[in-house]
Order: structure tokens, then sequence, then C-alpha cells
């Protein structure tokens, strides 16, 4: 069993929980409520430097720095959110790269952030058990989210705004708390990649770091909770799993994208609905079609 | 000193706003953010710096290689990537292109290096003129009247040819289009096609402008000509235009300003300034709600 | 359904094949050291010639029969720059591949989170590139084998205030980019002591290609020089600048910018420029001389720069502790490399000193001649 549970595959474990994390977070805002978003990874820094900070230099206990950054950026969400959610589709994610670039810059210039130096070194205190913990709290609240009628609203605001405003759904005000969570949970994975990584600077949270959360969410299955977690997962490892093919490795991950796309164009996991498709395979439930909206193979 | 800054910020906008043009009609189009666009630009740059390395052809037949070359990139590009997936979310199509953008510049780094090269030197003698307090270089002057050129070219491409009318009667109603019988996909290979021969054109005159051309030249200056794009309102070709120079002379104040370290913040500052007081641009037309 | 169900099950077990595949098999034969660098993606350029010196002493190791009788072996693994996968590699290197030692990552940032991992678990880390603050502070497995700032600077301002009568400079600094940000506050306090003063600071960004509005900036304050401390992309580019701009000014910066690039991008505008460096390919050395032939020989007339020169040093370091310590454990052998005193690399003579830091021994100052670097003057460090 040694080759299974090393320091190796624990390390790749917690990365690929703080990606769940994260993802999950991106999956409310983009999945299930519609808005694109190409700046989660500004999140993701806030909640690293605030947490950092919190610990680095005034020394507060790693609970309360991880709420804290967590909070930070759920708050710099809705302030993001308030001018910005009443764009409507690209122009909303155009606003949102354009904050995610902002606020790199903004940390590369500031003092108390170290500049392009960045911060270390950032007490490591990111540990297995904890990353686990948070997956499942946050999987869990996702999955209630989703079933609940906050859940359904925003559901509702992805299919068709203008219906939900009609049916009496204040959207503004439920994209701006699905946007603050969201942001909570990047804030939430952020801090606690700070504390695995124990250094951060602002190159680490470009877009190409909101590209890649991005993707996860896409490629496991638009507003899925499990394909979220499995594109996570499989994008994650994918650069592990790739090594053996060296410096084509990237020329693979590219490709792969691609392929998974035209394969699997709604996600991996897009438009199966997971609670169905577990219990139908234990046999507790009869089968009947799942009126998912974008199950759409064989469709041309 | 004022009008050379103004200068040096036109010469650089005139470029953002040749791969701005690729953006904006390909958005007009299939509503696509093409991810992979800035990657072309870069192909561009470096299929013009073999051609005057090795074949030391002239700056205007490199340029005119560059963009046969791109439109023919951006033809399979779309092909392959993209026109599978056109009656999937939108989303996975720009997964796809995010794909092919990893994949083009992890292959040029492959053959090339991921050094920073540069043109040769004797591409073109760059003689300054002097007109008044304004010194402007032959270099610059090529490259303004090069965009300005291939701009007005673009226009008249659009507004008067067959094509261009379909390319236009596309974007308008992708549906009715079709309906009509124009042939949507030789539409869209079109427009990639004219977007990549833009974008390679700018590349070249990007690569021997600054001098340098690497595999990672694409995603900024793709990712600032998009905000260029949107700045102007996506769709929209003169609002790319007018994006592209605004957004090269908001650059260029920022660094005169002294306040360098802070380009990238004030070029997305602005964009998101005018998106909260104009949510589809500048020249973006209003969005219509379909109920 | 089933379909899905049977990818998920088929991922999971694709995880599990490729956490179990590849674990090194431990064969006490060989003795294995990690690189650790970006091979892909924009930092490429200093792993992979970090890689290709590491490459040729490891060559010439085993041609004269390896170290203490075994084999010596590179395990390389990309990672991009990223972070993230910088920890992972490190981490793979220590679990899977059960590495004597790391030598990487030629980034200050990327050593950083190398050495939380290396360190604790009894590792030894070897950087061939990281010159910022805040590296070998994080334990006695972690040593660096490069030309420090804090050592190279003061000893050249010293040197253009003196010889070419610099009295008032402007600093560019690219304020993305670690390595130049660190630069600049030694350079600054170096300036500030030897009475230099300071005109403007400029600020610009790795990966610009416009320095147009910096360089109208400069042209306004008529400084004696230039002190850059970014790399040598934009070096070369900030200066074919300054000589479009008709300006006539050298400048001064750190071995960031030492490469044939800095020469082909700057063109007539970074003719007369300098570079301090623990390498100079110019007026060798016999050992460098023969270095730069065997290199050339292998690499088809290709020059080696400054990763290669480290790259190469760190591995003949590494095994010359071992040889000494007899023993390939980096628990013992940890010890032997701090007592490393004057040894004689093709990148300066290190010695490293009591807080694990290096010195390099002299200061190659080059300036750029005729489209080439050559040998401006070697400047001998005080070791105190």
């Amino acid at each position: 069993m040694d080759f299974l549970f090393n320091d190796y595959n624990a390390r790749i474990i917690i990365n690929i929980g703080i990606y769940i994390i994260m993802a999950l977070g991106l999956n409310l805002i983009t999945g299930v409520t519609g808005q694109l978003s190409l700046g989660h990874a500004a999140f993701m820094s806030i909640g690293a430097y605030t947490s950092s900070l919190l610990s680095m230099k005034l020394g507060l206990p790693f609970g309360v720095a991880l709420l804290g950054g967590s909070l930070t950026a759920a708050f710099f969400g809705v302030l993001l959110g308030f001018p910005t959610l009443r764009l409507t589709g690209d122009y909303l994610a155009m606003a949102t790269l354009g904050f995610a670039e902002i606020v790199r810059v903004i940390l590369t210039n500031l003092e108390v952030t170290g500049g392009a130096l960045g911060l270390s070194p950032i007490p490591y205190k990111t540990t297995m058990p904890l990353v686990l913990i948070s997956v499942i709290l946050i999987v869990f609240a996702m999955a209630r989210i989703e079933r609940s009628r906050f859940g359904r609203a925003l559901l509702a605001i992805r299919e068709d705004e203008i219906a939900a405003e009609t049916m009496g759904i204040n959207t503004f005000r439920y994209k701006i708390v699905a946007f603050a969570l969201g942001s909570f949970c990047a804030g939430l994975g952020g801090s606690l990649y700070a504390h695995f990584i124990t250094y951060i600077n602002p190159v680490d949270f470009g877009f190409n770091k909101s590209i890649e959360i991005l993707n996860m969410v896409v490629l496991g299955g638009m507003g899925s909770i499990p394909g979220t977690i499995l594109g996570s997962v499989v994008l994650t490892i994918a650069p592990e799993f790739l090594r053996f093919v060296e410096q084509y490795r990237m020329l693979f991950y590219g490709a792969l994208l691609v392929i998974m796309m035209i394969f699997r164009p709604n996600g991996l996991l897009g438009g199966v609905n997971f609670t169905d498709l577990v219990l139908k395979t234990f046999g507790l439930k009869k089968k009947k079609k799942v009126n998912g909206s974008s199950e759409k193979e064989g469709v041309k | 000193m004022f009008f050379e800054q103004l200068l040096n910020g036109i010469t650089v906008g005139s470029t953002y706003a040749l791969i701005a043009l690729g953006y904006t009609m390909v958005y007009g189009i299939i509503t696509l953010i093409n991810f992979a666009h800035g990657e072309i630009f870069m192909v561009g740059a470096f299929v013009g710096l073999a051609l005057t390395r090795f074949l030391n052809v002239n700056v205007f037949l490199a340029i005119l290689g560059a963009m046969a070359t791109c439109m023919l990139l951006g033809i399979v590009v779309e092909r392959i990537a993209y026109r599978p997936l056109r009656r999937s979310s939108r989303l996975s199509a720009l997964i796809s292109a995010i794909g092919v953008s990893i994949f083009i510049s992890t292959l040029v780094q492959l053959i090339r290096g991921p050094q920073t090269t540069n043109y040769p030197a004797s591409v073109i003698n760059n003689t300054v003129y002097t007109i008044g307090s304004i010194h402007i270089s032959k270099l610059q002057l090529i490259m303004i009247l090069v965009s300005a050129g291939l701009m007005i070219a673009l226009q008249l491409i659009v507004k008067y040819t067959k094509m261009g009318k379909a390319m236009r009667a596309t974007s308008q109603d992708y549906d009715a289009a079709s309906l009509m019988g124009i042939n949507i996909n030789q539409v869209i290979s079109f427009t990639f096609a004219l977007g990549s021969a833009l974008a390679a054109a700018g590349g070249v005159l990007v690569g021997i402008y600054f001098n340098a051309v690497g595999p990672f030249m694409g995603t900024s200056a793709g990712l600032k000509a998009f905000a260029a794009a949107v700045l102007g309102g996506i769709g929209s070709i003169p609002g790319a235009m007018l994006g592209g120079l605004f957004l090269g002379v908001a650059e260029i104040t920022a660094i005169a300003l002294g306040k360098s370290s802070y380009t990238d913040a004030i070029a997305f500052g602005i964009l998101f300034l005018v998106l909260l007081i104009k949510p589809t641009g500048i020249l973006g037309r209003p969005l219509q709600k379909k109920v | 359904m089933k379909k899905s169900l049977a990818l998920i099950l088929t991922l999971s077990l694709l995880t599990l094949v490729a956490a179990g595949c590849g674990s090194g098999s431990g064969s006490d034969d060989v003795i294995k050291i990690g690189f650790l660098g970006a091979l892909t993606g924009e930092v490429a350029s200093y792993g992979i010639y970090t890689l290709k010196g590491m490459e040729l002493a490891v060559e010439e190791i085993n041609e004269a029969g390896g170290v203490l009788g075994k084999e010596l072996v590179i395990v390389e693994a990309d990672n991009r720059g990223d972070k993230g996968e910088i920890a992972n590699v490190t981490q793979k290197f220590i679990t899977k591949d059960k590495v004597s030692a790391i030598i990487g990552d030629p980034t200050t940032g990327g050593t950083i989170v190398a050495a939380q991992i290396a360190q604790p678990n009894k590792t030894v880390l070897l950087s061939a590139g990281a010159v910022g603050a805040g590296v070998v502070e994080i334990g006695d497995y972690i040593y660096r084998n490069t030309l420090l700032d804090s050592v190279a600077a003061p000893a050249v301002v010293k040197y253009v205030k003196e010889n070419l009568g610099w009295n008032k400079v402007c600093i560019v600094t690219s304020k993305n980019n670690d390595y130049s940000v660190g630069q600049t506050e030694v350079f600054k306090k170096a300036l500030a002591e030897n009475g230099v003063e300071v005109l403007s600071e400029e600020f610009i960004q790795d990966k610009d290609t416009n320095f147009s509005g910096q360089v109208t900036n400069i042209k306004a304050k008529n400084p004696d020089g230039i002190v850059f401390t970014g790399y040598y992309t934009e070096g070369g580019l900030f200066m074919a600048e300054v000589h479009k701009q008709g300006l006539d000014l050298d400048m001064v910066g750190g071995d960031g910018l030492l490469s044939n690039v800095l020469i082909e991008l700057g063109g007539q505008g970074v003719e007369g420029s300098m570079v301090f460096a623990g390498f100079s390919p110019e007026q060798p050395d016999e050992n460098t001389a023969q270095f730069i032939e065997k290199y050339k020989a292998k690499h088809n007339g290709e020059e080696p720069d400054m990763f290669v020169a480290q790259g190469y040093d760190a591995v003949k370091i590494l095994a010359a502790a071992m040889e000494k310590a007899g023993s390939s454990d980096p628990t013992v052998f940890k010890d032997a490399l701090a007592q490393t005193k004057d040894f004689p690399g093709v990148s300066g003579t290190t010695t490293f000193m009591e807080n694990r830091e290096p010195v390099k021994s002299p200061i190659s100052l080059l300036h750029v001649k005729d489209g080439k670097f050559s040998l401006l003057a070697k400047i001998p460090v005080e070791m105190d």
C-alpha cells in the first residue's frame, strides 16, 4: 500500500481538493447561474494574500486566517458584483477578466504584498484532513443549495433571466449572493493553497489560473457537482499523468481539451443527474428519462 | 514630446486594432471568444521572420506570406476545433479555443525554442523623418499606413463584396441567413481567414517594430486586443479599430505619466469603466433582450 | 448512464495507475540527481539550459568512472514554472525517485517552494539560479551556486563610478519580475553608499515589448548611464529603443542580462553595455575553455550561457561533496557540501560561507563589444 499512500500522492490529493473547492465556487457562478466569469483567480489571490497576511503579519491562528481570507474574497465578490452583474453575457466575462488583471497589477505594486517578490514563508498549515473536511463541507453545502428554493431560482436565471424576473425572482440579488458564495469558495481555496505552497506571488494568479479553473467546470459538466469534481480531478492529474510524454506534455494537454470538448461537448458528466444515477445503479429507482436540458448526444 | 508619445500610442494601437478585428468579426458571427487568435498572431510573426531570414524577402512580401499562411491556419483551426461544436454550448467552444491556444504555443516552442528572437536588422532601414519637432521613423509610418490600408480594405470587403454582405447578414441573424441560402460554413471559413490574415499582418509588424518574436507573445497581445474589441463594442468593426487605438494611446499615456507598472491595470480599468457606463462598449449595438 | 459510470471508473483506475507506475526502483548502483526546472512555458529557457549543463557534467563524470564507483543519473521533470507543479515534482523526486540531491529551480520563487519540501525531507537542494533573498535561510539542506547581487552590485557600482565617471543614473526595474525588484533594492543601496545620484526610476514589465514611453522619460533626465535590473529579453529591447531614440547611453545590469539574445535583440543599442556575472565566456581559463569547447561540440557550436555553466558546476560541486564524504546519503554529504571552499568551477570559484550563502570570486564585468560579450574587468571579492 505504500505506493498508494505516500507523500507525493498526498500532495496531489490535497491539490485536487483545493481545486475542487474553487471549481465548485465557479460552478455556482458559471455553471448554475450561467454568469460567465473569467476572473476566478482574482478571488483566489485575494483569499491567498489576505489569509497569508493575517497569519504572517498578525500571527492569527490558521482557522481565523482561513475564514478571513474567504470572507474578504466574498466581500470583493459582492463589491464587483454590484456594478457588473447588470452586464450580460460576454461583457460580464470581460469585466471579470479586467477585474482580475487589475487585482494582479495592484498586488504587484503594493508594498504590503511584497510586490513581485511575493509573500514567504507562509506557515505550512494545510493538511490532508483539513482539505478533505473542507471539500466535504463545500460539496454538502453546494448540494443543499442546488436543491433549495435559492438554487432553483439560480437555475431559472441561467435558463431565462427575463422569465425568471417575471416569475418574481429578484435576479440581481440572487446573482450577487451566488457571486459572493462562489468567491468565498475561491478565497477558501486560495487560503488553503497559500498555506500549502508557502510562497505566493502575483504571477500565480493570472488569466491562465482563471482559465484552468473554468476548464474544470466546463470539462466536468456545467452545473453538475459531480461533474465539477470529476473535472477537477482529471485536470489536476492530467499534467502529472502526462509526464511520460515529457516535453510534449502540454501539446497533449491542449489536444486533450479540444478532443474532450468535441466528444463530450457538455462535459464529461453534463446532463447526468448524480443522485438518480446512484439510485439507479443500486436498483433503488425505476428508470426514468432524465430531462436534462443539456443532454444533447446524437443531436447534430 | 507629447506628439512623439501620441505617435507611439497610435503605432501600438493600430496593431492592437488589427488583432482586435479578428476577435470582433468571429464574435459577430458565431459569438465565440476565439482565445486562439493571439496564437495566430504569434504564428504570423514567426512566418514573417522565417521568410525574411531564410528567403531575404522585404517587409511587404513577409507580411503577405504570413497573411496567406495564417489564413490557412485559421481555416484549419476552425474546421477541426470549432465546427464540430457549433451547435453545442458556447463555453465548450471557448474551452476548445483554449486547448488550441495551448497546443499552438507549445508546438511553436518545441520547434523554435522558448527564446525571444528578432528580425534581421536589414529588414528595414530605419530612417527617422523630422517634421517640425516631431520625429517619426519610417517603420512607424509603414505600420500606421499598412494597418490603415488593411482596415480600409476590410471595410470595402465587408461593405461591397457578396461575401461581405453574407457576413453581415449572418452576423445579424444566423438562422435567417442560412434560410436565405447563404452557405454559412463558407462565410465562417471566410471570416476566420480574414481575421487571421489581419492578425498575421499585425504579428509581422509588431515583430519588426519591437524586434521581438517569441512563442508566448500571443497571450498578452491577444488579451489586450480582446479588451480593445470589447471596449469598442464587440461585433463592431469600426469599434475594434477605435478600441485598439484608444487602448494604445491610453497605455502610452500611462507610461508617459510614469505609471508604467500600472499599464495593464489602466487598460483594463478603462475597459471596466466604459462597460459600466455603456455596457455594450463604445460603438456596440444595444443588446435586445428577446423574450 | 452506464457509459458515464464506466467513464468514472476508468478515470479513477487511470488515477491509480498514474499514481502507482513509475515509482522508483530504488536501485543502489546509481546515484540519482533530480533536475527541477521548466522545460516548457515562459521560463523554459532557464530550465532547458541548466539541464543541458547538467547533462554535460554527468557525461564527463560517468566517463571518468562515476561518483563513488556508481553511475550518476539525472531524473528530469518539467514544471512549467508553476508553483503547484514545482512542489509536486520536488515531492515526486523525494518520494518516488528517491534522489540524493535536487538541482534547481533556476528561479528564486521556485527554489523557495521546493526548499520548503526538501528541507523537512532531508534532501539536498542546490539551486543553480536563485539569487533573491530568503533561500538558504530555509535550512541546512538548502544551497545555491549563484553570484549573489548583494556581492556583485556594490563592486560594480564602485567600478562604474571610479572608472567611467557615472555620477547620475536612471534605474529601470521590471515590476513583475522578482529577480529585478530584488536586484533594484541591492543596487539602490550600493548607489547611495557610493554617492551616485538616482535621477529617476522607470518601471517596465516582463513580456513588455514597447518601451518608448520609458525611454522618452529617460531622455529628458539626461543621465550618465542606466542601471537595468531585468532580464535579457527586455534589456535588449529596451536598449534597442534607447538607440532608436538617438540616445548614446550604456546600461549596467546583472547576470540576468547575460545571453546572446541580449545582443541579438539590442543590436547597436547594447554596444558598450555592461553585465556582471560569475561566468565569462570570453578570455576563459583553461578549465572553462575546455568546458566551452566540449559544449559547443555537443550542441552544434552553440555557445553556453550562464545557466549552462551554473548547471554544470552544480553537478560537479555535488559530486565533489559526495566523493569527499564517501557517501551519497544527503544527511552525510551535506556536511561536506557545506565545507566547499574555492571550488574551481567554470562559472567562477565558489566558497560556501558559514550561513551557506555562496561567494563567487572574482566577479567578471563583461561588456558588449563589436556584437560580442568580452571581458571588461575582473573584480575580486573581499571575503569577510
